[in-house]
């Protein structure tokens, strides 16, 4: 809850009126029965006067609830959407400052749903607060307060009925949240059984397997069938029941007004009022009911947008120095393990790379080839050990000038929806035309997009569709080099790309940033064998460093995946 | 209108057969809801009674002959009727739970059957993500539109007429006031509704937009982080979300109005009512104890009178999705399925060859994959497709098990064309393995066992060891009964192939199609792979579209396919010799895909 009390605060104005237009509307709810009572007794009474002053101040306090209603939705619009949009703001500004760790400790997927739904589910929970939240006890109270002094002698009943519908829904509501369990897992069942017939409808088909599907498919769907008829019976006695309370307990009451009429004869007008207040209770107990259901969601929502808010980013610069990258990297006894795992990924591993070479990164999947990479970067700090560049502790080294300096071509290639050139130009925000052609060249992506009208205004639509594995390879490469980076890692970023094409991007990465040192992973052997150095990973540890010839000689794991490799290939 | 049509054929297809319990139901609301709008008479008259015998008793003259006597016989009638309500409400709510539960347990039967009957052509062309929301939301849908808004609209609207018979039978004027502001709140109402609808929609589309930003960003995170462009997003951020204000802000003021306007409309009229009936009373000339009751009876005929049209629009928007629901499963149910020619026979094991001939195919008319293809297989052989992405290899395979049929040409198993055989006995004779190995949840003998259900242990095991994935399921703590499923799978990309070559081996299949997967997988287990393809193959006929080398230098005949067209066909060294297309891929160390 404090996650909202700045953003209360904001609008205290805003919810203030929401706050009394809902209870001018509750008031106005309240005082009709009261005003009707007094009506009914004017007519008893034959006092036309009375009936006239009272019938009109009914309509006035109809109207002044109408009115009250009205700018309650409003006022309570604005402060659910005004808070909802502020702390959507608030979540996505600390999720920019979030380091890698700090984003995959959540999972992307996760955290998109913190942004999107959670939030709306605050909002709604928010505009419900306001409308319903606050003229519920109103209701409830008042409604309970005034039917008691209507008929003070009649307390009990009231007090009866209250008790006999708690108990009854409690009884109820137990038994069907057991029930709902249930539904929500056969409904998983039934999903996970659609889903995967879709996914693998080939083999189905072609095992011949589509009756003995629908009959697995049959048994849980009957279930769910059986289980949601056994649901719709406690539901069906729900309302009725709860009807069937208030109207013995009306019932009731006009027994009791008649055996002491004779002696008030008063309590005879009362009755109407009492039972409109009797209902009003019912009815704020069964909205007060549905309303906490929704309120625990969003209650929930609320609470998982707060652990992102309070996540501290968990890589911070303190002490730090811009400074201009020239491109050494230094791996001093590094090992590194990400949190969430029991293994070392990376274990005691040491090297130096001068600026200006061209180093290959092989071996096998989950050897840790790219999460040495991402330490060059400071995606992440070492558990162990220190990466320098340029013999400073990266630490020690501004993120800004890291990102300025340092160039991913990431292995899964992302690119956003909007032109080529936004894309290219995340490399480099101020990338001239002659820039990005030349970008484009180095990643022999010039060919393909020359053949479009609008060339580097091209629009790539969302998950980029419209591109192939091997365009999106070329123009993430184009975006890695624009910005003439001093270290570049490619990671695994030729891998969609054919043999010559492949051969192209190298020929010209090695003249126009010759003075770039180039760090290379690769699944394939062919395509580091030319550079002027290979690091060979095993599990973890750094086991060959040399050049191609060497390595072959010297190297027992990378001869075997050489040969595996020719064995494939050649 | 259109969907309108649809959704009620749609509605009365799958409830015809619960007309008796509809029937039911429905006597049983209007007995309901005559219950309901009775009981205010019953209230007011006991209160009139009530009021008789207080005056009766108040003049000394006529003390001695009060009696209370017609005052219980209200009460009681009144407690009858509340009693009897509560009874046909039950009733008649217990059986639509009933019938809305079990008919969309029958639309969920009929859709997944119907999936189960439809051509390839349709998954090909539909997201699984779409199809899937049939199950998810549409049905979800309909469900719930049965339950509380289809039944309740009859409902409701019994109560509404009923209540405005009965309260004309009690009193013309009142009935009129009552009921006069009626357009005016329709009017309202409908209003608010239209001006919610467009509010909404353009709140939809900016929250859209803004999900989808947000979706993009986050993904992309790893782009962010690397190039420091974490303040552009958030202005990029900020921009989206300004839009998602302005338009929620009206959204939700338009949608969040309809209620309280409603129910302040039900209380003006509500008061307009009291105010008139105790002037009527007073002004008429009507006997006190009488315009009492009148006035009770009113308040209550006044609140429910009001409630279906409050009511009214959250049906509405029920209904609405219920509509739509409805279109998108009639749609599915008018699908292609599959064609079973008549007089099919069973098709017999090869005996001399399979034959593609001089096929034409297209996915879309006038985009033709595949130009005259022709390719034969000898029994026992194997044929390795090879050729660029796009070159029509995956066709071949789609053609050959039926997935598609041919626009021109013929498939030949020796000389019967697959059109004139039964799909299930084509079928049981093809065994495929894909590229992309498809497990599903469940045990993993349940797994291997997926053709052959009923098959004993020991073939099982047998199938697992030739496909050379036994130790490894050996050594799980529960074997063969590890259950597995997407979420939690105990397989890596390489073990889920082996599986799938276990499923094919089991069924033993006559003709083999296996599309070789290019995922990279370890050493350990790309020798596996190798071995159980080996196995799998051997002896049998076979097309394999193959990507490693190895398995295109054991072929007995190589076809290169490219754009749809057999370019080069014959064994290694004949296609070297050509120094062709198939020589050039070969020399330039190009992966075969």
């Amino acid at each position: 809850m404090h996650i909202l009390k700045r953003h209360i605060k904001t609008y205290r104005l805003d919810i203030f009126f929401a706050v009394i237009s809902v209870m001018v509307m509750a008031g106005a709810t309240l005082l009709q029965p009261r005003l009707l009572q007094e009506i009914l007794k004017a007519i008893m009474a034959s006092d036309q006067d009375t009936v006239n002053q009272y019938g009109i101040a009914l309509i006035a306090v109809a109207c002044v609830g109408l009115i009250g209603g009205i700018l309650n939705t409003i006022f309570a619009a604005r402060v659910a959407q005004g808070i909802a949009a502020d702390l959507r703001e608030e979540a996505y500004q600390k999720v920019q400052s979030f380091s890698l760790s700090n984003i995959e400790k959540f999972s992307t997927g996760h955290l998109v749903v913190r942004l999107t739904n959670d939030v709306w589910q605050v909002q709604s929970l928010i505009m419900m607060s306001l409308q319903s939240l606050a003229r519920i006890p109103i209701l409830f109270i008042g409604a309970f307060i005034l039917a008691i002094t209507t008929l003070p002698k009649l307390w009990w009943v009231m007090i009866l009925m209250i008790v006999c519908i708690i108990l009854a829904s409690q009884i109820l509501f137990k038994r069907m949240g057991k029930y709902f369990g249930r539904v929500q897992k056969l409904i998983d069942r039934i999903n996970t059984i659609a889903k995967e017939n879709l996914q693998g409808i080939r083999v189905v088909k072609s095992f011949n397997q589509e009756n003995n599907q629908q009959q697995k498919f049959d048994h849980d769907s009957d279930n769910l069938t059986q289980l949601n008829t056994t649901i719709g019976y406690l539901f069906s006695a729900m309302f009725p029941g709860f009807m069937l309370i208030a109207n013995l307990a009306i019932t009731v009451a006009i027994y009791f007004v008649s055996l002491g009429v004779a002696s008030h004869p008063q309590d005879l007008a009362a009755i109407p009022a009492f039972v409109t207040y009797l209902m009003q209770v019912l009815f704020a107990i069964m909205i007060g009911g549905m309303i906490s259901t929704f309120a625990s969601r969003g209650l929930v929502a609320l609470r998982r947008i707060g652990e992102v808010l309070q996540t501290t980013p968990d890589l911070i610069d303190e002490d730090v120095n811009d400074m201009t990258i020239k491109g050494d990297i230094a791996f001093e006894d590094v090992s590194f393990q990400y949190p969430e795992s029991n293994d070392t990924t990376l274990k005691n591993i040491s090297f130096n790379i001068k600026p200006g070479e061209m180093v290959g990164i092989v071996g096998a999947t989950g050897s840790g080839k790219t999460t040495l990479a991402q330490l060059i970067g400071r995606l992440y700090d070492p558990t162990h050990g220190n990466v320098l560049i340029d013999q400073v502790n990266l630490k020690n080294i501004s993120q800004e000038s890291l990102r300025r300096g340092i160039s991913y071509v990431l292995q899964r290639v992302i690119l956003f929806s909007g032109t080529i050139a936004e894309n290219l130009r995340q490399g480099k925000q101020d990338a001239t035309l002659t820039e990005m052609q030349n970008a484009a060249d180095i990643a022999q992506a010039s060919e393909f997009i020359n053949r479009y009208d609008d060339q580097f205004e091209h629009l790539i639509s969302e998950r980029s569709a419209n591109l192939s594995g091997g365009q999106k390879q070329r123009l993430s490469i184009a975006r890695g080099v624009i910005g003439q980076p001093k270290i570049l890692i490619l990671d695994d970023s030729t891998s969609a790309l054919d043999a010559r094409s492949e051969k192209l991007v190298q020929d010209a990465l090695a003249t126009h940033l010759k003075d770039t040192t180039t760090i290379v992973i690769a699944e394939k052997i062919s395509s580091v064998r030319h550079a002027d150095r290979i690091l060979v990973l095993d599990n973890g540890r750094l086991v060959g460093n040399g050049p191609h010839e060497t390595l072959l000689k010297e190297s027992a794991v990378y001869r075997e995946i050489f040969e595996t490799q020719r064995a494939k290939e050649i | 209108m259109k969907d309108i049509k649809q959704a009620v054929i749609f509605f009365s297809f799958y409830l015809k057969v619960y007309w008796k319990a509809l029937s039911l139901g429905a006597i049983l609301t209007i007995m309901a809801t005559y219950f309901q709008v009775t009981a205010p008479v019953y209230m007011g008259k006991s209160l009139t009674e009530l009021a008789r015998f207080l005056t009766t008793w108040m003049n000394p003259m006529t003390r001695s002959t009060a009696s209370k006597e017609h005052f219980y016989t209200a009460l009681l009638m009144l407690l009858a009727f509340y009693i009897a309500n509560a009874i046909a409400m039950f009733l008649s709510s217990m059986l639509i739970s009933k019938v809305s539960s079990e008919a969309t347990g029958q639309m969920r039967h009929g859709l997944f059957g119907k999936l189960q009957k439809m051509t390839i052509k349709y998954f090909d062309s539909h997201q699984d993500g779409k199809i899937l929301s049939l199950f998810t939301s549409d049905l979800d849908n309909i469900f719930n539109a049965m339950n509380q808004a289809i039944f309740s609209l009859f409902s409701n609207l019994a109560l509404w007429i009923g209540v405005i018979i009965v309260m004309f039978q009690q009193n013309t004027k009142l009935a009129w006031v009552t009921v006069i502001s009626t357009p005016v709140a329709i009017l309202f109402a409908w209003f608010v509704i239209k001006k919610a609808r467009t509010a909404i929609d353009q709140q939809q589309d900016a929250v859209g937009r803004l999900n989808g930003f947000v979706n993009e960003q986050i993904n992309g995170e790893k782009v962010i982080i690397t190039n420091g462009l974490q303040a552009q997003s958030l202005h990029q951020f900020t921009d989206y979300n300004k839009d998602v204000r302005q338009t929620t802000l009206k959204g939700q003021i338009y949608s969040g109005l309809l209620f309280p306007l409603m129910q302040g409309m039900s209380l003006i009229n509500l008061a307009v009512v009291i105010f008139f009936g105790s002037w009527l009373v007073l002004n008429d000339g009507m006997d006190k104890a009488v315009g009492l009751g009148l006035v009770a009876t009113f308040v209550s005929f006044s609140q429910q009178y009001y409630q279906p049209i409050t009511q009214i629009t959250s049906i509405y928007n029920m209904l609405q999705l219920a509509i739509t629901g409805a279109r998108r499963l009639s749609e599915v149910h008018q699908q292609d399925e599959e064609i079973e020619s008549e007089n099919t026979e069973n098709l017999p094991y090869i005996q001399d060859k399979v034959t593609l001939k001089n096929i034409h195919f297209s996915y879309n008319p006038g985009k033709e994959i595949l130009h005259d293809v022709t390719i034969e297989v000898k029994k026992g052989e194997m044929v390795a497709l090879v050729g660029p992405t796009g070159s029509g290899k995956t066709t071949v395979m789609n053609l050959l098990n039926r997935f598609y049929d041919v626009d021109a040409g013929q498939v030949l198993f020796d000389n019967q064309d697959i059109r004139h055989v039964s799909l299930q006995s084509l079928r049981d004779h093809v065994g495929i393995v894909l590229q992309d190995a498809v497990l599903f949840s469940g045990t993993i003998a349940e797994n291997i066992k997926f053709g052959q259900p009923t098959i004993d242990d020991q073939a099982m095991i047998e199938a697992a060891k030739q496909a050379h994935i036994h130790d490894f399921i050996s050594s799980l703590p529960d074997g063969y009964q590890t259950k597995i499923s997407d979420e939690n799978s105990v397989f890596s990309t390489g073990q889920k192939q082996l599986m799938s070559i276990a499923r094919t081996i089991l069924t033993n299949p006559d003709l083999l199609i296996l599309d070789e997967a290019t995922s990279n997988v370890d050493t350990v287990t790309e020798n596996r792979i190798q071995k159980a393809m080996d196995n799998v193959i051997a002896g049998r006929t076979s097309f394999v579209i193959a990507h490693r080398l190895k398995t295109i230098l054991n072929a007995d005949k190589i076809v290169v396919l490219r754009d749809g067209q057999v370019i080069e066909s014959g064994t290694h060294h004949e296609l070297l010799e050509k120094e062709g297309f198939y020589a050039e891929l070969y020399h330039n160390q190009m992966v075969f895909e």
